[in-house]
């Protein structure tokens, strides 16, 4: 195995590799940083980010009891004008839905093929009967179609380490798959989040999927991690100067089209990437 | 594992106590402290309950990697924290709450989190008018960069130790005793600090000192961030609080009743970041919040000689403050065996350097991995690091010093970029020299040398210019075309067609927009320089991650007509405001290389070794504090009581006590050997006569005694 010892499979990391496993290589074996554009309108995608981890913040002061009225006013005052329509979207539609005990922004972890998985969930419920509800919130334009979110990594690992974890949140019992249920909270589409039910059968698939997936990973030797043959995806890449697959970054609105995503937002402000200071 | 019969007394304690370990270094406290936290998990204590505190995110790692080990049954994470990243933490998440209060000029918009880096900037900028236009320090002869970084010192010794920091000036003042002049001296500290502190309000910036004032002051009364932390976290593991800061002790003993477990682990002999607002006592304090106390006495690390060497060392210091009989142990001949001495008086540096790395040969080829030898000295001056690591190189002896070479804004890949892009913004009025630009386009070009580009240079490069600074490839006489070649010509013209366009391009007048453009589009493609250099390219994101991050808090803070960000980062580069850092210090030691590195470095990365090598110990920097005309550890300490002046004999008992932790606290972390290296004279030429090595002499004539 070549990957550190230490090394956690997340969403974002599994992501990378099934989108080209020579970018997983570079990124996480290497850990080599590129520092090419991902597209070609930088500022207007930085500030979509931005945009983006803000609003996951102030979703997560309200989850934590900020009162919503001080919230606006940040919301108010935002320099993305469409931050406001989402956060009147969210004051207007999901509160209702807030019902049982609040895990916000939690990581839980998981084993599969003797190997670590991480999940971390916007926010997680725990009602009264034991049932677990995930929700995600997206601020991309356009919401994905129901199968597509069904075959994303994203959805596959996060119900997967949920329902392992279940007998911690659970007073030491152990979930069933029904009683768990995802929801992709679209910011630009409100009042209809993308609820994803969950069953034994969806269960079994997605750990046969996952085990082999990891074990694929970590059983691979440096020769084994090709570049993708999707050439498309070269154009979003950082890494494309030094494979030589091409010179500049893709355009945004082809990365919109091709309903490529951001990672997660609040990866922009995470405060471990800030330096210590010694004091 | 075996475990001593201490840390099996510690597993012994039921779970829901409160306990105080304290021990010396070596006695086994951090891995009784990760069997502590096994116990935890083995009780069913979910790990995302579990906070682990240290002083330093680094000391966390045992912790971590011990989850690492135990993830199995394991279904969340620990949480590692520091004062400053809980500070930080809570203010952003609790800002909406408290933005207005704590007196931020806009409430309704997000904080900006200073860094070192944009902290020093601010400074800078607040202060330089005042020196230029005001006569501030005019009585000082410092660079301007220390004073800078000595005022925001200030500020934060006032938020960790807890006072106003209105009182910076005042408690300076009160504890003088020179001239009249340093009077004025710390009254420009004050108002610096003052200004300083008006301007983050006036901008929602929050350099560190703002980060923990305002969580100290506003956010851990607030109930809401009260209940938020009390309910995530309900056992607690502090360790190595005696090098924190009094103010965390302050949380930890009022959030100590909260918890359902606590363990709190303290090293005796050490506090070595006092000079970072350590404070032993209020550590030591916290003793008596616990329900159990237990002490680690057995050092696990000492061979009988070191221990001896420790003993003798001791004795001698202890004679010099002073202390009680009792204190004072003779130490045994063993005490001899601990000490590697130069055979003969060796006069001068280079010949110190040559007996250093000639022993680590010899000890090398008996078998001790380098990984076991680490070579120490108070600052580790890059001349002496560089004579030693000439020295081991030209003997093939593996070696890791604690950090690169050089500084961010040195690194010849930082200097290719920020040289191109004044090249591509004639605007700004800052063409690179030419020997800067020969020197960047020997990187960037394949196949280019220098002495082709500093003829290419000559013949392209038209800094006087309005507008286009470089000429194209076929403007110059065909036979240094020849000479340069049509390959290297070909990728010349690529290279200034790309910056002429880009300069010109949308969202290029962000520079580091710029600089990734430059790269990805240029520089690391086929026949170009970065192409499939991955060190390079980490060194180009760090520089590019240093301009973003300047943007995001400059750009957003200080736009004005005139104002060029790009303009404005570049020259802080080269005043050494702006990276100056270096690229990453080295948080894991290789596991066989020969470490270098300042002695408090050493010290606190807690990792014992065989042998140590102290080296220059004639100089006093083994005691002395730096020179800090603007700020002082001691009176800005908690321990200072008002109206005290700080004289000679202060300074001395200050010097004798650095001394004991520094050397007792090396010997803890040493198995076998200790070399000296010392030359009469020192690196500068000047004659060495400090008091370590008086010390030692003294140490080694008592144990003579001793086996007579
Ligand atoms: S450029 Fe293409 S092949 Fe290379 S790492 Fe990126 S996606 Fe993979």
């Amino acid at each position: 195995m070549i990957l550190p010892n230490d090394f956690v499979f997340t969403q974002a990391n599994l992501q990378n590799y099934v989108d080209c496993p020579y970018r997983f290589y570079l990124r996480y074996v290497l850990r080599t940083r590129w520092p090419a554009l991902v597209v070609d309108q930088a500022l207007d995608f930085e500030q979509r980010g931005q945009a983006g981890g803000r609003f996951h913040r102030l979703v997560q002061q309200y989850l934590m009891g900020v009162p919503a009225e001080r919230i606006e006013a940040l919301a108010e005052e935002d320099p993305w004008p469409e931050l406001r329509t989402w956060w009147a979207g969210f004051m207007a539609h999901v509160p209702p839905w807030l019902v049982g005990q609040r895990w916000v922004e939690m990581s839980l972890t998981a084993t599969l093929a003797g190997q670590r998985l991480l999940a971390k969930y916007d926010l997680l419920l725990v009602d009264e009967q034991g049932n677990l509800t995930l929700f995600d919130w997206k601020t991309s334009e356009k919401p994905l179609s129901k199968v597509r979110l069904l075959e994303r990594i994203q959805t596959r690992l996060y119900r997967l380490v949920l329902l392992q974890a279940s007998p911690m949140l659970l007073n030491h019992q152990q979930a069933a798959p029904e009683q768990i249920s995802m929801h992709y909270w679209y910011a630009t589409h409100p009042q209809t989040p993308i609820s994803l039910i969950y069953s034994q059968v969806d269960y079994d698939r997605d750990r046969e999927y996952l085990a082999h997936l990891v074990e694929t990973v970590t059983n691979a030797e440096v020769e084994d991690f090709l570049r993708t043959a999707d050439l498309g995806r070269c154009r979003f890449c950082v890494y494309r100067s030094h494979c030589e697959r091409g010179v500049e970054a893709g355009s945004l609105e082809e990365f919109d089209r091709l309903e490529l995503e951001l990672d997660d937002p609040d990866q922009l402000i995470d405060f471990d990437d800030l330096p210590e200071i010694e004091f | 594992m075996l475990l001593t019969d201490e840390q099996g007394l510690l597993l012994t304690q039921p779970i829901d106590t409160k306990i105080f370990v304290q021990g010396k270094a070596g006695s086994g406290k951090t891995t009784a402290g990760v069997h502590w936290l096994q116990k935890l998990l083995k009780a069913g204590v979910p790990p995302h309950q579990i906070l682990v505190f240290t002083p330093q995110r680094t000391l966390a790692q045992p912790y971590l990697d011990c989850m690492h080990d135990e993830g199995a049954f394991a279904h969340s994470l620990i949480t590692t924290m520091t004062l400053g990243g809980l500070a930080r933490r809570m203010v952003d998440l609790f800002w909406p709450l408290i933005s207005e209060e704590a007196g931020f000029a806009h409430p309704n918009q997000p904080p900006h989190f200073l860094t070192l880096e944009s902290g020093q900037y601010y400074m800078a900028h607040v202060v330089r008018p005042l020196i230029e236009n005001e006569g501030y320090f005019e009585s000082l002869a410092i660079h301007r960069n220390r004073i800078y970084a000595q005022i925001l010192d200030n500020l934060n010794k006032a938020a960790i130790v807890g006072f106003p920091y209105e009182e910076i000036g005042p408690r300076l003042k009160s504890a003088w005793i020179g001239g009249i002049e340093q009077f004025n001296i710390y009254d420009d500290v004050q108002r610096c600090a003052d200004h300083f502190r008006q301007f983050c309000l006036a901008h929602n910036l929050l350099d560190f000192s703002l980060q923990v004032e305002v969580f100290l002051q506003r956010l851990w009364p607030l109930r809401l961030c009260r209940e938020h932390l009390v309910q995530s976290y309900r056992h607690l593991i502090a360790d190595n609080i005696e090098e924190d800061t009094p103010v965390t002790h302050d949380v930890l003993r009022d959030w100590l009743s909260e918890f359902e477990s606590a363990l709190l682990i303290a090293d005796e002999e050490a506090g070595f970041r006092s000079f970072l607002g350590a404070d032993v006592i209020s550590a030591f304090s916290l003793g008596s919040a616990c329900e159990t106390r237990l002490w680690f006495k057995q050092n696990l690390v000492n061979e009988t000689a070191i221990a001896q060497l420790k003993t003798g060392i001791q004795s001698v210091i202890s004679q010099l403050q002073s202390r009680s009989e009792e204190e004072i142990e003779s130490p045994t001949p063993a005490l001899r065996e601990a000490l590697g001495l130069p055979g003969e008086h060796i006069k001068l540096f280079p010949s110190m350097v040559k007996w250093v790395t000639q022993n680590v040969a010899e000890l090398i080829e008996s078998g001790v991995p380098p990984a076991e030898i680490v070579l120490l000295a108070p600052y580790m001056p890059d001349v002496l690091r560089f004579a030693l690591g000439d020295g081991l190189d030209a003997l093939g002896i593996p070696h890791q010093s604690h950090r690169p070479s050089r500084a961010l804004r040195d690194e010849p890949a930082t200097q290719t970029l920020l040289s191109l892009a004044s090249i591509a913004y004639p605007g700004w009025s800052m063409p690179a020299q030419p020997v800067n630009l020969a020197l960047a386009l020997m990187q960037a070009i394949e196949g280019l040398d220098l002495v082709r580009a500093q003829l290419l240079v000559n013949l392209v490069f038209e800094p006087g210019n309005d507008g286009i600074l470089l000429k194209p490839f076929e403007a110059i006489p065909n036979a240094f075309k020849d000479r340069i070649t049509y390959r290297v010509g070909e990728r010349y013209d690529r290279l200034r067609q790309w910056l002429l366009e880009a300069a010109g391009a949308e969202g290029s007048q962000n520079l580091d927009f710029f600089l990734s453009r430059l790269f990805g589009e240029v520089l690391s493609q086929p026949g170009f320089g970065f192409h499939d250099d991955l060190e390079r390219a980490n060194t180009v994101s760090t520089l590019i991650e240093s301009v973003q991050k300047f943007r995001w808090t400059v750009g957003q803070q200080l736009p004005g007509e005139d104002f060029n960000l790009g303009k404005e980062y570049l020259r802080m580069v080269q005043d050494g405001v702006i990276a100056a850092q270096y690229l990453r210090t080295w948080e894991e030691r290789s596991p066989d290389a020969v470490f270098m590195a300042p002695a408090y470095t050493f010290l606190i990365s807690n990792q014992p070794v065989d042998v140590q090598f102290w080296l220059d110990i004639g100089s006093p920097s083994w005691y002395q504090r730096l020179d800090q005309p603007l700020t002082h550890p001691y009176v800005l300490s908690r321990h200072w009581t008002t109206g005290d002046v700080w004289d000679a004999d202060n300074e001395l008992a200050a010097a004798h006590e650095t001394l004991r932790r520094l050397s007792i606290g090396l010997l803890n972390r040493c198995r076998k050997k200790v070399y000296i290296g010392m030359s009469a004279l020192d690196v500068r030429g000047y004659e060495n006569r400090g008091l370590l090595i008086r010390i030692i002499n003294e140490a080694w004539r008592r144990s003579l005694k001793e086996g007579a």
